[in-house]
């Protein structure tokens, strides 16, 4: 039953999306102008113009895969063509998530553990917490120049925040009676760390690690929208120089696509990884 | 026939322990002495608060003393600085959640560098002295209360300890758990004999496990009374107390407890 509603309002959304513009000159008051297909272009556009940014028919309009080569000529025509755009999209959001969950866990694991290092450093956290990270990304691309440094660096600097306060939140949150009993049972200072604090503040990590890719993905797109040569984000800007509704939307669904695929092999990681929790505390 | 005099074990002597509590000095333990033998199995049994934990804790070497001392195996005790011969049976679940029954189990010898074949054995016998055959895998979230607390029993005992302090490993269980659990106590204790140093409040629990019982005073805990239980052994922790030893010697301590109880009561 569900299903079929959510089917329903999928064919209804994408029906209004594609004829509403229609009924725009009789009935103005129902359509709002949003709709006109100059901003948002129309479904049936959008697929074909995924068919050619893809490489999957080519400018005649005959299908790609068909004839032999075909393919390969028009990826080679374009420096940044659907999916070398996607390809440099995903490498740096995975390079900028795994350095900031990495950094951000190490820093927290750190600090949360030390009072005397936390005490010295939180009025820095504190201050460059408040700067929106976003603010900073012309200074990175200025700084690391429009390759892919700059991109991995504006993915890690939103990415390590975030994990940084839930890992020190956690580390903080550890059980001393977990410590004690680990002490007991003969566990040394390192012992302690690696058996008891580490498992535990892990729990607090993996919270932060669906938002993280979802961060990640943000810096990298914002970072190519400043300068790069290539991403979906420069895509984007791309499109919307030439005035092409269809291929940002092109580019907006591969984003929507690459974004629930990376949060759900997270989330699988991270079920696998805290399969020692109760079910009923997996809300997480 | 020559009588060698026992090995002092754990010895106690005039301990303190005040706490600072929201300004307020609130005395723990005062003035409380006593000693624990070689092989003796000692419950330790007194009102809610009267600091009987606060005490294994200073054994153990988790908490400081404010004054006294405290000698293990003669030596004295420096707090922070675990005693390698001495197990700790915790009043909370301790259980490490991220762990398997297996993995909890086999943590001591993990520390140790135990080899892996070496290690597999001990566990399986571990978890089959506990009656947990197929829960090697388990998660401590997916077993019952009694099931954990046999976790935690069997995590300290593999490492072998000689000396045993236990603060009321049964006392979140139901009746039949814990009669249960005393019968799977004894006859591992009847193995190897350990000391144990074993806190209580319900003195059935006292009487079927111990060979003495020290009774603590209510807040501040001092030592008030020491008990012998003489009941032969091996006991069996069902039938024990259907005697009339067992009653007899139950109302006599009994008595003593109650007044302990009233004080705490009004105090
Ligand atoms: N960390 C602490 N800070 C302040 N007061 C404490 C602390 N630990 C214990 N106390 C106090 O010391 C007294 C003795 O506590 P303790 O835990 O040793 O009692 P207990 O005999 O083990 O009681 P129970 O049978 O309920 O476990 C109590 O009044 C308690 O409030
Ligand atoms: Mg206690």
């Amino acid at each position: 039953m569900t299903l079929f509603w959510q089917i329903a309002i999928g064919l209804g959304a994408l029906a209004i999306w594609e004829w509403g513009w229609a009924l725009h000159d009789k009935v103005p008051w129902l359509v709002p102008d949003i709709l006109d297909p100059y901003f948002v272009s129309k479904p049936s556009e959008i697929y074909r113009q995924f068919l050619r940014m893809g490489c999957l028919v080519s400018s005649q309009g005959d299908w790609t895969l068909g004839t032999p080569g075909a393919f390969e000529k028009c990826i080679g025509r374009s420096e940044n063509n659907l999916w070398i755009a996607t390809y440099f999209t995903l490498k740096n959001t995975l390079w900028g998530f795994a350095t900031g969950v990495s950094s951000g866990f190490v820093l927290g694991l750190l600090l949360g553990r030390s009072d005397r290092l936390s005490e010295i450093f939180y009025p820095y956290i504190t201050a460059f917490n408040s700067i929106p990270r976003i603010a900073l990304a012309p200074i990175i691309i200025l700084a690391f120049g429009i390759g892919d440094a700059s991109k991995i660096v504006t993915a890690w600097l939103v990415v390590v925040f975030l994990v940084f306060f839930n890992t020190f939140e956690g580390a903080r949150a550890v059980d001393r009676d977990h410590i004690n009993a680990a002490r007991l049972l003969g566990a040394g200072e390192w012992q302690v760390t690696r058996t008891v604090i580490v498992p535990s503040t892990m729990a607090w990590l993996f919270a932060s690690l669906t938002p993280a890719v979802s961060f990640s993905l943000i810096g990298v797109i914002v970072g190519e929208f400043i300068g790069a040569e290539h991403g979906i984000g420069r895509m984007i800007i791309e499109a919307e120089a030439r005035g092409e509704a269809a291929g940002m939307m092109v580019a907006v669904f591969v984003l929507m696509i690459v974004g629930v695929i990376l949060a759900a092999g997270v989330r699988r990681i991270q079920a696998y990884l805290l399969r020692w929790r109760p079910a009923s505390t997996m809300a997480t | 026939m020559q009588n060698t005099p026992p090995r002092s074990r754990i010895e106690i002597d005039r301990l303190r322990k005040i706490f600072l509590a929201e300004g307020r000095e609130v005395v723990a333990v005062d003035d409380a002495s006593f000693r624990i033998d070689d092989g003796e199995f000692v419950a330790l049994l007194g009102p809610s608060g009267c600091g009987k934990s606060t005490i294994l804790n200073m054994v153990a070497t988790l908490i400081a003393p404010n004054g006294g001392a405290i000698r293990v195996d003669d030596a004295p005790v420096v707090p922070g600085r675990p005693i390698a011969q001495v197990g700790y049976v915790f009043q909370k679940d301790t259980l490490f959640p991220w762990r398997t029954v297996e993995g909890n189990i086999g943590y001591a010898l993990e520390l140790a560098g135990v080899p892996t074949g070496e290690r597999k054995t001990r566990v399986a016998e571990a978890i089959h002295q506990a009656g947990l055959d197929g829960f090697d895998r388990f998660y401590p979230a997916s077993l019952s209360g009694g099931m954990r607390q046999r976790v935690s029993l069997m995590r300290t005992l593999i490492a072998r300890p000689e000396i045993l302090l236990m603060d009321e490993p049964f006392g979140a269980l139901d009746t039949h758990t814990k009669l249960d659990m005393h019968s799977v106590l004894l006859s591992l204790w009847e193995r190897e004999r350990q000391t144990v140093l074993f806190v209580t409040h319900d003195l059935g629990e006292a009487l079927t496990l111990a060979d003495r019982i020290i009774l603590m005073s209510a807040r501040p805990g001092r030592v008030k009374a020491d008990f012998k239980v003489d009941f032969p052994r091996p006991r069996d922790a069902v039938k024990l107390r259907e005697t009339p030893q067992y009653a007899e010697l139950f109302s006599k301590v009994w008595h003593s407890l109650g007044e302990e109880f009233a004080k705490g009561r009004s105090a």
